[in-house]
């Protein structure tokens, strides 16, 4: 019996030194990156962690751009800052500790990928008011991170009208554009409703269709293709991108076109997209960053920022297959992005 | 020191705060032998009700109360499916959380977020003058605490005691002229009332309501009861929901060193399966011991 309690306790302080353990090893290993690199430099170096969301094309493309972007403000990763980067593999509960880590940490700022892990990174850093920026969230308004306190960051909101007038310039007779979304993300819910709102400017009606799970996206997508779409469009919608490519099996099959809502999905087979560069999201959002860190500004001082420029992709051999033929002057300024 | 110290302190108020869905899981697993697969559902309906009545500036503990009540009655739902309806337990769950999923989405609409302005069971006047991290911690320890010893002198009433015979000889029960049905379904609403009532503590904690936070949390509740009386088994003089209260702070504690380790998150969940497998093993050497001896 005594045997067992000193078991336990041994277990448990092993534990304890385990998690000590990590944390001192960390930060050693980080103060010496900062001696060898920072001999002439003796000003603070700041500690930044990032958290994302899941690995995603898009969001890794975030997170390159907003290195990138401190770097063009003059920070110097390794010399001015150093990065605790931290990946939640799409699990709500882990970005919350993954939150509550950095505020332990006392971090000197928090940059969030993704509404999720906005959320917990807001929610942990309510407590040592450290500043938080994120990015790739379509809606903070409706994420309630437009007005909240130290808090702000760019929004990888839709260029609906410019995707539209690319739908209508490379399928002119087309009349219905069918959209799938899950309801419970707030992005997408916004999204419809814009397309909805300015469908009849460009001569559209959209037929959109909600889904609660992946699971039950295919399935949805088959309603769609049955109401006879013109074509697919897609929204960020994590859910739905996460199975285009049985999307796309099913569309092609029945000759429908789907655009893709940014490059990758172009690259996956869709025939086009309007659609933002993330990398640009990333900078623009890394450069707000560094005007906190430098304290040029504070969180408070800059709104939430949003991307005016897109680019055109196009993916010619979807678009062959399908029977779409594209002017020259859309093949000029468009990018393959099969290339 | 002090980050590490402050890294224990949350991580101990996630264990904490996680417990009380661990109790839930208690009930349910160890006591009535019923996978409920309910749990899934139930933490977020806590979370979505919470969420809607702190918007509309209800006191946050009455928020708690209210959703205990909704979980509770979710665990009825699950309970009478299985009981009056003769539906197999681990489907009855099912059905209730699937069920749940949208109901969840239609009282909360959406994803929702609640603004820092809005009074939470962590901001009580009493302990304003600490930082928000200690507030939480000691909330959470409390809350935890409060509903183990609640729990443990529930257990021993004539009620409770019925609550274990089912599980253990369901016989018996019968012999004694009650309905071992109807104990069935008391105990699935207490359990999810807790589940719900943790889903309501994290959604206060997080400020946040999604409708996605439920998943995976039956198998982290059945993880923490199995290290926990895995782990404890042997000490006598511990009550089980100490046990379980530990389990979810042990839990909560190897996947922060796993995240401090740097480990890539997408091996997160091996880590679980790791320790899991660890816990069962070490527990049936200590089983097989006895057995020996």
């Amino acid at each position: 019996m005594k045997k067992m309690i000193a078991l336990t306790m041994t277990t448990m302080m092993a534990v304890m030194a385990f998690t000590g353990c990590g944390g001192t090893q960390k930060t050693e290993e980080q103060n010496q990156n900062t001696n060898q690199e920072q001999n002439a430099d003796s000003g603070e170096q700041y500690v930044i962690g990032i958290s994302q969301y899941g690995q995603h094309a898009s969001l890794d493309n975030c997170r390159e751009g907003f290195l990138l972007g401190l770097e063009e403000s003059g920070l110097v990763e390794g010399k001015d800052f150093i990065v605790d980067y931290q990946n939640a593999g799409f699990d709500d509960n882990i970005t919350q500790q993954i939150a509550q880590s950095f505020s332990a940490q006392n971090v000197d700022l928090m940059c969030a990928i993704a509404t999720p892990s906005a959320t917990a990174c807001y929610a942990a850093a309510e407590d040592k008011n450290i500043p938080v920026i994120y990015t790739a969230i379509t809606d903070p308004v409706e994420a309630k991170l437009d007005n909240a306190p130290n808090i702000t960051g760019t929004s990888d909101k839709l260029p609906i009208d410019g995707q539209m007038q690319f739908i209508r310039e490379l399928q002119p007779e087309a009349k219905t554009i069918g959209i799938l979304y899950t309801t419970s993300e707030p992005n997408s819910v916004s999204a419809v409703k814009e397309y909805q709102e300015k469908a009849e400017q460009y001569g559209f009606t959209i037929e959109a269709l909600g889904v609660t799970q992946q699971s039950e996206v295919v399935q949805a997508a088959d309603t769609l293709i049955s109401k006879k779409v013109d074509c697919f469009t897609n929204l960020t919608d994590n859910n739905v991108v996460g199975v285009l490519p049985s999307i796309l099996e099913k569309t092609n099959a029945a000759k429908i076109p789907v655009y893709g809502s940014e490059i990758e999905q172009v690259k996956l087979g869709c025939v086009a997209s309007a659609g933002i560069e993330y990398v640009a999201l990333g900078k623009q959002t890394g450069a707000m960053a560094a005007k906190i860190l430098k304290g040029e500004a504070t969180a408070d001082d800059m709104p939430y920022e949003t991307i005016t420029d897109f680019q055109r992709y196009i993916n010619p051999e979807a678009l062959t297959n399908l029977g779409i033929t594209v002017s020259d002057t859309v093949t000029a300024e468009s990018i393959d992005a099969t290339k | 020191m002090s980050t590490l110290l402050d890294l224990c302190i949350s991580t101990l108020t996630q264990g904490f705060v996680y417990a009380l869905l661990s109790y839930g899981v208690y009930i349910t697993y160890k006591i009535l032998d019923f996978p409920d697969l309910t749990v899934d559902g139930s933490f977020p309906l806590g979370a979505a009700v919470t969420a809607v009545l702190l918007l509309k500036g209800i006191n946050p503990f009455i928020t708690l109360l209210i959703a205990m009540l909704v979980g509770a009655l979710a665990g009825l739902v699950t309970g009478t499916i299985h009981v009056k309806l003769g539906v197999r337990d681990l489907l009855a769950g099912i059905i209730t959380m699937t069920g749940l999923f949208s109901i969840n989405l239609q009282i909360a609409g959406s994803n929702l977020a609640v603004e820092r302005s809005v009074d939470t069971i962590f901001s009580i006047p009493m302990l304003q003058d600490m930082p928000l991290m200690y507030r939480k911690f000691i909330v959470s320890l409390i809350l935890a605490v409060l509903v183990k010893l609640v729990l443990d002198w529930y257990l021993k009433t004539k009620n409770g005691l019925l609550l274990r015979a089912v599980g253990d000889n369901a016989a018996l029960v019968t012999t004694l002229a009650k309905d071992k049905g109807i104990v069935k379904i008391q105990g699935l609403v207490i359990a999810n009332a807790l589940v719900a009532l943790c889903g309501a503590v994290v959604c206060q904690e997080q400020r946040a309501f999604s409708s996605t936070m439920g998943t995976g949390q039956v198998v982290f509740g059945l993880a923490t009861v199995i290290i926990g009386t895995t782990l404890f088994r042997k000490l006598s003089f511990f009550k089980a929901t100490t046990a379980v209260l530990i389990g979810s702070v042990l839990y909560k504690m190897c996947i922060q060193i796993a995240i401090s380790m740097g480990l890539p998150a997408n091996l997160l969940k091996l880590v679980t399966a790791v320790l899991f497998l660890v816990v069962l093993v070490l527990g049936n050497r200590q089983k097989g011991a006895v057995e020996h001896a």
